[in-house]
């Protein structure tokens, strides 16, 4: 149990630099991510991290102090919950985000709305609640780092982490 | 990149993310214990609460209280200092008898080094200590709160409470005038000024200074010819010598107030004298007011009014031993304390050149009632 | 006559009683309703070295006491370099001629000696104008490592007896340290003295840390810590060096905890299901309580100093406002209602204020209103200001302040409850989320 929880740690971690260092993921993040696959992304293996994250698209934004899902963002949902009733071995963890522009506890609890919205819709879509934890961060982890809304919307997002195809 | 790059990167990196975790925690327990935190050791924490460790108060230093009878020393008591060296002699008075201080022993001749003495109503300049030092602030208003907004005086007018033109000999003057530098009051403004309220901190504060006041009012029809300049201007070679005060506009003013005050035949000596007028309280209030320093009292003494009595001599200058706490009331004790001795801090420095008071009604005011009332000054 | 003409403009109020007064039997009566808010002036010289190794604390011990009374700004130092007299025996007799030609209206003289590693600190406060003694003179006895110290509680003695209130300068600060860019900011618990001395670390920066508060006597402090992946209480026992998580639950999140006044009780949000409300926790028994039950986020709490009231925040109403609500829960009343949002409450130590965080037209300010929501004051205004914290005496409140851009970082900073005195507080990295110690014993 310990080494699990262990493993999803640093996954989490390790993902989340990921984030903020490889480019490639950063012009997905319309929230139109699904179907949005630029034309090296045929390569990746479908059942892989990398084409969960790519392909289908591993964030949804949100608008501003609000954790509702927009069109756009059920669209990447949807996908989300397809490759992971594909790839049943994966457990997910969604962080929940905010921009800067709010107190610091209070954007914990914002992001752990934004994350637990992303999770009600997965759930809908037929994941088992069972493999979707959430966390929030609140604007502890911003992805962009300038102070205008051009970084504020990349930062106001959840973010679903694949732990590993480790079952659990 | 290629697309097999990348995953073999990423993958490359899964793995030595493991490592790195795996190595910084090989054998980290559960978390959901009780564990030693590991940046500290226990020897460091001894040094470190040794250091934290609570000084131990001895309420009265041994020495300090026990008032030592020492046989009378050969010179007169410490009191009455001689201090001719002050620019202006202080009213000095028997002092209560003051266990702490009076008795203390040795009445050391200590080297007297003949200093300079700056003049007693000028500030030291303390350039170092202007407060503001937030960085990213701008040259913000000034950081005293005074009942009227002053602008920045001239750089090289002294800061004194009281202001006061410049006097320069003058050729062939008729009588002797004393040499006075120019002072004006310290810059201030007459609101807190927040980094919040700032912006209208400013339009609020140069609305006075652009106002058309009148810019002066002669004084009670005392004889004596005296030299003023604005301190603001420099002094002129040619001034105007023997302003006639009958003509200036605010000569009504001043009548209006005597008629206010109810006593229209001041002309009359008499020995007790007649009442104050309404200016001559006016400008003893305001003489008192520019000392009276609220700025360092807690909330608690500024809930509290003082009643404070105090003698004058005839020279308008405070008695310090006559001055007492007479009443007080919105506070605790404590608070009444700390009000009582700010308001004594105010007559006493403001009247250490003495107030200006009309000498021939003495009798009028040689005793005082001042009611310090800082409803008006809790927030402002 | 420049009197006069200030009398004109400000005497309007006077005009009634003075008239009234005109003819008197007795004394003269008048009332002084006009002020000046302006600092005091003291002056305290290097304290008298009493045996050879006293010196070099002597003169440090004054400095730490300068820069303790002048840092309120409620007091401004008349530096030595103007001083007349030279104290050169803490029993001889004080000069007062000297000090007030200088314009020094309160005077410190002490006198130190050192015993192997035993320092004594004795001092007197004197009304320079009044010429007599501000209270009696007091002594300290501790080890020469706790110098500072000392100093810092002459300081306490001075302010209180000019101030009327306690003073709050032998205190400590337990903060976030903040080091490293903005999308990688490595945070570890830190505590200092109030003035930024004496930083020691508490944790290391690999996992986050948040929003770090002292139990009522200071001995331990609460925090929030991602060390397990998920936000979790943890409290830190300052004296044994120990710390003992309060586990809400696997995968449940919780944070903002801080102490009940009986040091027992935590209070804290806990997030299920996505919705966030506070709970109540006996550390000893871990026996858990809800105490509010909305759909909304319900965070930030602060107790009254009689613990009979929980200040916290919540958006029910649509957007982040201020509440209060009995401390076992119940029904809450809102106190916030002007424009914008308000976050962070914290209940002054006095009780008769709270401050808070407000965030309106893109800015950031830290303010102060009375619990019930009157008398609501904005202290300060800038791109991001958060988290008050209230120094033991109520005077004065220190926060974070984060300055804007892709470089921007975390300091800290103090203001008074006035709002002036607005300045950073030093401290070796970047630094957020301070709490304020009580006076410690």
């Amino acid at each position: 149990m310990s080494g699990l929880k262990l493993a999803m740690a640093a996954v989490a971690v390790l993902g989340l630099s990921a984030c903020s260092t490889n480019p490639w993921n950063d012009d997905l993040n319309g929230g139109a991510g699904a179907g949005g696959a630029g034309a090296g992304a045929g390569a990746l293996d479908p059942a892989s991290p990398a084409y969960f994250q790519q392909t289908v698209g591993d964030r949804v934004l949100f608008a501003v102090d609000q954790s509702s899902l927009t069109p756009a963002a059920q669209a990447t949902l949807q996908g989300q919950a397809q490759w992971l009733t594909r790839n049943a071995d994966y457990v997910v963890t969604i962080e929940g985000h905010a921009d800067e522009q709010g107190t610091r506890e209070y954007n914990l609890g914002l992001g752990a709305k934004r994350a637990n919205a992303a999770r009600e819709y997965l759930i809908s879509q037929g994941v088992a609640g069972s493999r979707i934890k959430v966390v929030s961060f609140g604007k502890e982890r911003p992805l962009e780092i300038c102070s205008d809304e051009t970084c504020y919307s990349k930062n106001r997002r959840a973010v679903t982490v694949l732990a590993g195809g480790l079952t659990g | 990149m290629q697309t097999g790059t990348k995953i073999s990167l990423a993958g490359h990196g899964l793995l030595m993310g493991w490592v790195v975790f795996g190595a910084w925690f090989p054998s980290e327990p559960l978390p959901f214990e009780v564990q030693q935190v590991a940046l500290i050791s226990a020897e460091q924490f001894e040094e470190l609460s040794q250091q934290r460790r609570a000084p131990q108060v001895s309420p009265e230093p041994a020495p300090l209280n026990e008032p030592v009878e020492v046989p009378p020393a050969p010179e007169p008591a410490p009191q009455p200092d001689p201090e001719p060296e002050t620019a202006q002699p202080e009213p000095v008075t028997p002092a209560e008898p003051d266990p702490q201080v009076a008795v203390l022993p040795e009445p050391q001749p200590e080297p007297e080094v003949p200093l300079e003495l700056p003049s007693a109503v000028e500030e030291p300049e303390v350039p170092s200590l202007v407060p503001q030092v937030a960085p990213d602030a701008q040259q913000r208003p000034a950081d005293r709160v005074a009942p009227v907004p002053v602008a920045q005086p001239e750089p090289d007018t002294a800061v004194a409470e009281i202001e006061q033109p410049e006097i320069a000999p003058e050729e062939g003057a008729e009588t002797e005038q004393e040499v006075q530098e120019a002072t004006a009051p310290e810059a201030a403004s007459d609101r807190i000024v927040t980094e919040e309220n700032e912006g209208e901190e400013l339009a609020a504060s140069a609305a006075p200074a652009a106002s058309l006041r009148p810019r002066s009012r002669p004084e009670r029809p005392q004889p004596e010819p005296e030299e003023v300049v604005e301190a603001a201007q420099p002094a002129e070679q040619e001034q105007p010598a023997d302003e006639p005060p009958a003509d200036t506009p605010s000569a009504v003013e001043d009548a209006l107030a005597e008629a206010l005050a109810g006593g229209a035949d001041v002309e009359a000596p008499e020995p007790s004298g007649p009442p104050l007028t309404l200016g001559e309280k006016e400008a003893l209030r305001v003489a008192v007011s520019q000392c009276w320093n609220v700025g360092s009292l807690s909330t608690d003494a500024l809930n509290t009014t003082v009643v404070v009595g105090v003698s004058l001599s005839e020279d308008g200058k405070p008695d310090s031993g006559s001055i007492r706490l007479l009443s007080s009331t919105g506070g605790t004790a404590l608070a009444s304390k700390q009000a009582y001795e700010a308001a004594r801090r105010a007559i006493i420095r403001c009247g250490s050149r003495g107030f200006k008071l009309p000498p021939e009604k003495y009798a009028q005011w040689r005793d005082i009632e001042m009611t310090f009332n800082p409803e008006r000054m809790r927030i402002k | 006559m420049k009197n006069f003409l200030a009398a004109l403009l400000i005497g309007a109020s006077a005009l009634g009683n003075a008239g009234a007064a005109a003819a008197q039997d007795g004394p003269l009566r008048i009332e002084i309703d006009q002020g000046v808010i302006e600092p005091l002036p003291y002056a305290v010289p290097d304290f008298v070295p009493e045996t050879a190794a006293a010196s070099e604390y002597a003169s440090q011990i004054a400095r730490v006491i300068a820069s303790d009374l002048s840092g309120t700004g409620l007091f401004r130092e008349v530096p030595a370099s103007a001083h007349i007299s030279k104290v050169t025996g803490f029993d001889n007799p004080v000069k007062y001629a000297d000090w007030k030609a200088v314009n020094a209206q309160a005077l410190i003289t002490g006198g130190v000696s050192v015993n192997g590693n035993r320092l004594t600190v004795r001092f007197r406060g004197y009304d320079v104008f009044a010429e007599n003694e501000l209270g009696s003179g007091l002594q300290f006895t501790g080890t020469t490592e706790g110098w500072r110290r000392m100093a810092h509680k002459v300081s306490d003695a001075i302010y209180s007896r000019i101030t009327g209130e306690s003073g709050y300068f032998d205190s400590r600060v337990v903060y976030v340290s903040e080091s490293g860019p903005k999308n990688d900011r490595r945070k570890r618990l830190a505590i200092m003295d109030y003035d930024g001395a004496n930083v020691q670390y508490l944790t290391n920066s690999a996992s986050l840390v948040l929003a770090p508060r002292f139990s009522p006597t200071g001995d331990r402090v609460l925090y929030t810590s991602y060390e397990s992946g998920f936000p979790q209480i943890h409290v830190l026992d300052v004296g044994k060096v120990q710390r003992q998580i309060l586990s809400s639950g696997d995968g449940i999140m919780s944070f903002a905890p801080r102490f009940a006044p009986d040091g027992r009780t935590v209070v804290y949000s806990q997030t299920q299901g996505g919705n966030t409300d506070l709970f109540s926790m006996d550390i000893a028994t871990g026996a858990k309580t809800r105490l509010t039950s909305a759909p909304s986020i319900e965070t930030a709490p602060s107790f009254s100093p009689d613990g009979s009231q929980i200040v916290f925040e919540s958006d029910r109403s649509g957007s982040q406002q201020l509440y209060v609500m009995p401390a076992g829960g119940g029904e809450a009343r809102r106190i916030s209602f002007g424009k914008g949002r308000y976050g962070t409450p914290v209940w002054s130590p006095r009780g008769d204020m709270v401050a808070f965080t407000k965030q309106n037209k893109g800015r950031f300010h830290i303010g102060v209103m009375r619990t019930d929501g009157s008398e609501e004051r904005l202290l300060t205004a800038s791109f991001l200001d958060e988290g008050p914290t209230w120094a033991p005496n109520g005077r004065v409140i220190m926060f974070t302040r984060e300055s804007q851009g892709s470089t921007g970082r975390a300091l800290l900073y103090s203001v008074d409850i006035t709002g002036r005195n607005l300045k950073p507080v030093k401290t070796p990295d970047g630094a957020s989320d301070p709490a304020w110690s009580p006076l410690q014993q």
